[in-house]
């Protein structure tokens, strides 16, 4: 089953999205922030990262630019997630490097969609 | 480079508000100048003809014809824009559409020609306006003037062109008389001539000469002299002279100097017996050896023409009262001989000065200056006539009476005496139009009071008319009770009458142009508006008040500078620079910064305008207007709008974080206890999952809202098959249509092909229309109808066409008012029932305009609501910020 790392600080958030993606059979892995996301994605290894972008230590912009700048993570995919759903922020993540972009609050079958699109890509 | 708007709004409709009416007075000013200095009747079909091609007016195609007096036909003189027609085409007698003018002598209007029965070759259609030439009541030929387009004439057309046709005829009628008058004259002065050859004794020292030589013969005096009276200069001339010890002639003698002054000025006959011994002898006579001399006045009535003195050179010999009977006989001839050749002198120096007048006439009707123009017309008139002296009044419309403007010998000064009509001899002509000879003013009844003071004898005044119309008054007066007028002197008058009245006219004309302009220069000084004129080398021709004020330089200061050296820094002169040049071309308006004379910066608005005088680019106008407050204003306004904006955003994502848990929770919980069977717990559960999804989608619409009001929401277009989207958005929409028990019936063909346009809006528009529908429709029936449809425009995008009708609750009109307006739903009481923010029409409108697309409503109250959306298949962004309602 696909591996996801969910990168998420709020603890409600990052506790109810792992425990829906696991009842639908995914393996997740959590950060807490951006560093350790990076740190994780590194040494991980995982099929897709859930990025949430205002994210402390370093935000979710500048975690995914790193991510996509390594050769070692160029490939893995990442979706955005962010709570902003303001004009320029789907440009913006994308522009970081995001391969696709959802808003807060989670539609889960949407984001489902979205997962399931990217890893049928990678594989 | 600065914020620009379109120049069209204001600067263009001001300009030519302005422009056009003093051009087409300027050039109706050029036009009757033109026509007042031909000197013949070619030059002044050429004037009116060349005069109405001027920009200004817009005429182009023009002609003057003129009747052919034997055959009736009217033959082309001048024309403009018709390339094809000689000069000297020949329209029949009773041909053509001007041929209506010719019979009753009155402007006729054709507004198309096509429609007409007749009209000229030279023209297909479109529409022409023919205007009678009239000179002594007799139409002499057509004005005409035609248009490609029907119906290009109107009421100020026809009173350009029955003016300038005027102006043409008076003209023309003075030419002729001009000409016939001319002839006149030269035929009077050969006659003269002859006369002359053929009565050569008529010539005066000759004459006086024989009277001279008989009169020493008969009395047996030594010799004599005789002299003619100078009134000029109050002098007696010696022109016969016989034996009086020296030849005489030429002597010039004053009032009571010698023997011959003595009796000039007493009038009276003189003897004296020993000339040597009298104290009154003239040191001119010195050296003359004369006894006794005997001296008579030369009489025309008491009228002094002259002198005749008689001498004895024998001291034996004295005069005796039969002398002076026998001088007494003479005297008489002398004076008749005198006054002979006077009036035949005079009478040829009046044909000559005539003739010169006459060739010089034309040339007075184009000055300007009014009392000049007239006082030069009087002086002719008064010397051509022969008359003591004249006035020239104009007419005031305004009070309707006359105003003395020009007045010469007339025992006073007139000038600026008013007169009513009918009152005295120029008030009576400008009430009959006609002219008026009075023999003997003293005994005229209708004389004025304001004229009681002066010696006039007779008098004779004539109306100034334009085409019929009065301008003014002439009178010529003499002061000498021998001297009338007849029917010769009346007929000069009236050569002059015209050139007063065209001057008059044109001084009319003048004055309006500048008052108009005095006019548009009070505006200017008065204007609250920073306004300076730049001569094509960019230097300030002129400055107002404003332009002072706003930025601390006096006129004197400004004026010759370079405006762009006097009110630009460093950093804005080279947009400055890009202004000026523009204006000079075109009308440009934007925004900028200049700086004050002490070196402070100032917000202004700049409108430049190219100056247009003649056709030809002669400068530019600026225009600033200080926004510094409105700027600090606007500045304001927009950071409490920003605030607002970024306060709604940052509460809308703090109460969806939460919120998020919250709906994540429930979901997440139903599902786990729907596995576990607790239906129970299940619909709870859904419960707070409906009440959660309904505040996010409140708190989405508002956070919609304010990114619009914000002008932070873009449209992103991509391209989507419409048939997938419309599938993705009924299966959305299911559920809330089953709430109502509802059907839902879609229509929509299958080649519906794809948009690009903004899919999320497109969406959440549907959804939202299929979503109201649901809510205020029960068992009813939900129609979705989607199409392609033609242009609005021709050049105008394919659209797409969504209907959203249902059989609901429908609306009154009172509710459909504000159907779209934010936070409006229909009733108050709607809320509470069928829920809803009444923010998704207002957004829903929104979105469409920013797609380029539009919304409307149909409804009637219980009879259900029909919403339809036209969208352009593809979008052409419109710029953030640019959405109004």
């Amino acid at each position: 089953m696909a591996k996801i790392l969910l990168v998420e600080d709020n603890e409600m958030n990052r506790d109810m999205l792992s425990r829906r993606l696991i009842r639908k059979g995914y393996e997740v892995a959590m950060a807490v922030d951006g560093r350790e996301g990076v740190d994780m994605a590194r040494s991980g290894d995982y099929d897709i990262v859930l990025m949430d972008m205002s994210l402390p230590e370093i935000d979710g912009w500048e975690a995914t630019r790193r991510l996509k700048q390594a050769a070692e993570t160029k490939a893995l995919p990442i979706i955005a997630l962010t709570a902003h759903a303001m004009a320029g922020d789907r440009d913006k993540a994308l522009e970081a490097g995001c391969d696709d972009y959802d808003t807060k609050p989670i539609d889960l079958q949407r984001l489902l969609g979205k997962i399931e699109a990217l890893l049928g890509q990678s594989t | 480079m600065t914020e620009r708007a379109s120049p069209r709004l204001t600067s263009e409709r001001l300009i030519t508000g302005r422009g056009g009416l003093a051009r087409r007075q300027a050039a109706l000013l050029r036009l009757s100048t033109a026509i007042a200095a031909a000197h013949d009747e070619a030059a002044i079909y050429r004037s009116v003809v060349t005069g109405l091609h001027d920009e200004a007016l817009g005429y182009n195609f023009i002609g003057v014809f003129v009747v052919d007096e034997a055959t009736g036909d009217r033959v082309l003189k001048a024309s403009v824009g018709w390339p094809d027609v000689p000069v000297d085409w020949r329209v029949p007698f009773g041909k053509g559409l001007s041929a209506r003018v010719l019979e009753d002598g009155k402007l006729h209007y054709t507004a198309d020609v096509t429609r007409a029965s007749e009209y000229l070759p030279s023209l297909n259609s479109g529409s022409e306006v023919d205007v009678p030439l009239r000179v002594d009541d007799a139409t002499i030929g057509v004005l005409v003037v035609e248009s490609s387009e029907p119906n290009a004439f109107g009421t100020e057309d026809f009173e350009i062109l029955t003016a300038a046709a005027n102006q043409g005829s008076i003209a023309i009628g003075r030419i002729r008389l001009l000409t016939a008058e001319r002839r006149r004259a030269d035929e009077h002065k050969a006659l003269l001539d002859t006369m002359q050859d053929l009565v050569g004794e008529l010539e005066l020292s000759r004459v006086l000469q024989a009277v001279l030589e008989r009169a020493v013969s008969l009395l047996g005096v030594t010799g004599g002299e005789v002299a003619i009276y100078d009134e000029d200069r109050r002098e007696l001339v010696v022109v016969a002279s016989e034996n009086i010890g020296k030849n005489s002639t030429g002597t010039r003698l004053a009032l009571g100097e010698g023997a011959m002054g003595a009796v000039a000025e007493t009038l009276e006959p003189l003897i004296i017996p020993s000339y040597h011994e009298w104290l009154g002898q003239s040191g001119k006579y010195a050296d003359v050896t004369v006894h006794a001399v005997m001296a008579a006045p030369l009489l025309i009535g008491r009228r002094l023409v002259g002198a005749i003195a008689t001498v004895h050179s024998d001291p034996n010999r004295v005069f005796g009262p039969e002398d002076l009977r026998l001088v007494n006989l003479f005297a008489p001839q002398a004076a008749i001989a005198i006054e002979n050749a006077r009036l035949f002198t005079s009478e040829r120096q009046r044909a000559e000065e005539q003739r010169a007048l006459l060739a010089t006439m034309t040339d007075l009707s184009s000055e300007l200056e009014l009392p000049k123009a007239l006082q030069a017309v009087l002086e002719r008139a008064v010397t051509l006539l022969g008359v003591t002296g004249g006035e020239v009044a104009i007419f005031d419309d305004a009070t309707q009476e006359l105003e003395v403007v020009a007045s010469e010998h007339i025992g006073k000064d007139s000038t600026g005496t008013r007169l009513k009509m009918g009152e005295g001899a120029m008030g009576v002509v400008a009430q009959t139009l006609e002219p008026l000879i009075i023999p003997s003013y003293h005994e005229w009844l209708g004389q004025s009071e304001k004229y009681a003071d002066l010696l006039v004898h007779s008098v004779m005044a004539a109306p100034l008319l334009i085409g019929g119309r009065l301008v003014g008054a002439i009178a010529t007066v003499h002061s000498d009770p021998d001297r009338i007028f007849g029917s010769e002197d009346l007929r000069l008058l009236n050569l002059f009458a015209p050139q007063a009245a065209i001057a008059i006219e044109n001084a009319r004309l003048y004055t309006a142009a500048r008052q108009q302009r005095e006019y548009f220069e009070t505006l200017v000084e008065n204007s609250p508006v920073a306004i300076v004129t730049l001569d094509r080398e960019e230097r300030i021709v002129s400055c107002n008040p404003a332009f002072e004020r706003l930025f601390g330089y006096t006129k004197q200061e400004a004026v010759n500078s370079n405006l762009d050296a006097l009110i630009t820094t460093e950093a804005t002169r080279s947009e400055a620079k890009e202004y000026t040049r523009e204006a000079l071309d075109h009308p440009v308006h934007g925004i900028g910064r200049r700086s004050r004379k002490d070196g402070s910066l100032v917000d202004v608005e700049v409108l430049g305008v190219p100056v247009i005088v003649d056709g030809k680019r002669v400068g530019l106008m600026g225009l600033y207007y200080d926004i510094t407050e409105l700027l600090r204003a606007r500045q304001a306004a927009e950071d409490a709008n920003s605030a607002k904006s970024q306060f709604l955003a940052s509460m809308s994502h703090e109460l969806r974080t939460p919120l998020n848990a919250i709906i994540g929770y429930s979901e997440m919980v139903q599902e786990e206890v729907e596995d576990l069977g607790h239906d129970q717990l299940s619909d709870d559960l859904q419960k707070i999952h409906t009440a959660g999804k309904h505040l996010l989608s409140l708190i989405n619409n508002v956070l919609d809202l304010s990114k619009i009001e914000a002008g932070k929401m873009d449209v992103y277009a991509e391209p989507f098959e419409i048939g997938v989207m419309l599938d993705e958005v009924t299966a959305t929409a299911r559920p809330l249509i089953d709430t109502n028990h509802n059907d839902l019936v879609v229509r929509a063909p299958s080649d519906l092909g794809s948009m690009h346009t903004d899919l999320t809006k497109v969406r959440q528009i549907l959804l939202n229309l299929l979503s109201n529908a649901s809510k205020f429709t029960e068992r009813g029936t939900i129609t979705l109808e989607v199409s392609r449809k033609a242009p609005l425009t021709e050049d105008g995008p394919q659209l797409v066409s969504f209907e959203v009708s249902d059989t609901g609750i429908g609306m009154s009109p009172e509710q459909m008012d504000h159907l779209f307006e934010a936070f409006s739903q229909a009733e108050a009481s709607t809320t509470s029932k069928y829920g809803g923010t009444g923010l998704g029409l207002a957004i829903t409108k929104k979105f469409c305009q920013m797609m380029g697309g539009d919304i409307q409503v149909e409804s009637a109250s219980g009879r259900g609501s029909t919403f339809t959306i036209r969208l352009p298949a593809e979008v052409a962004p419109a710029p953030a910020g640019s959405i109004s309602d």
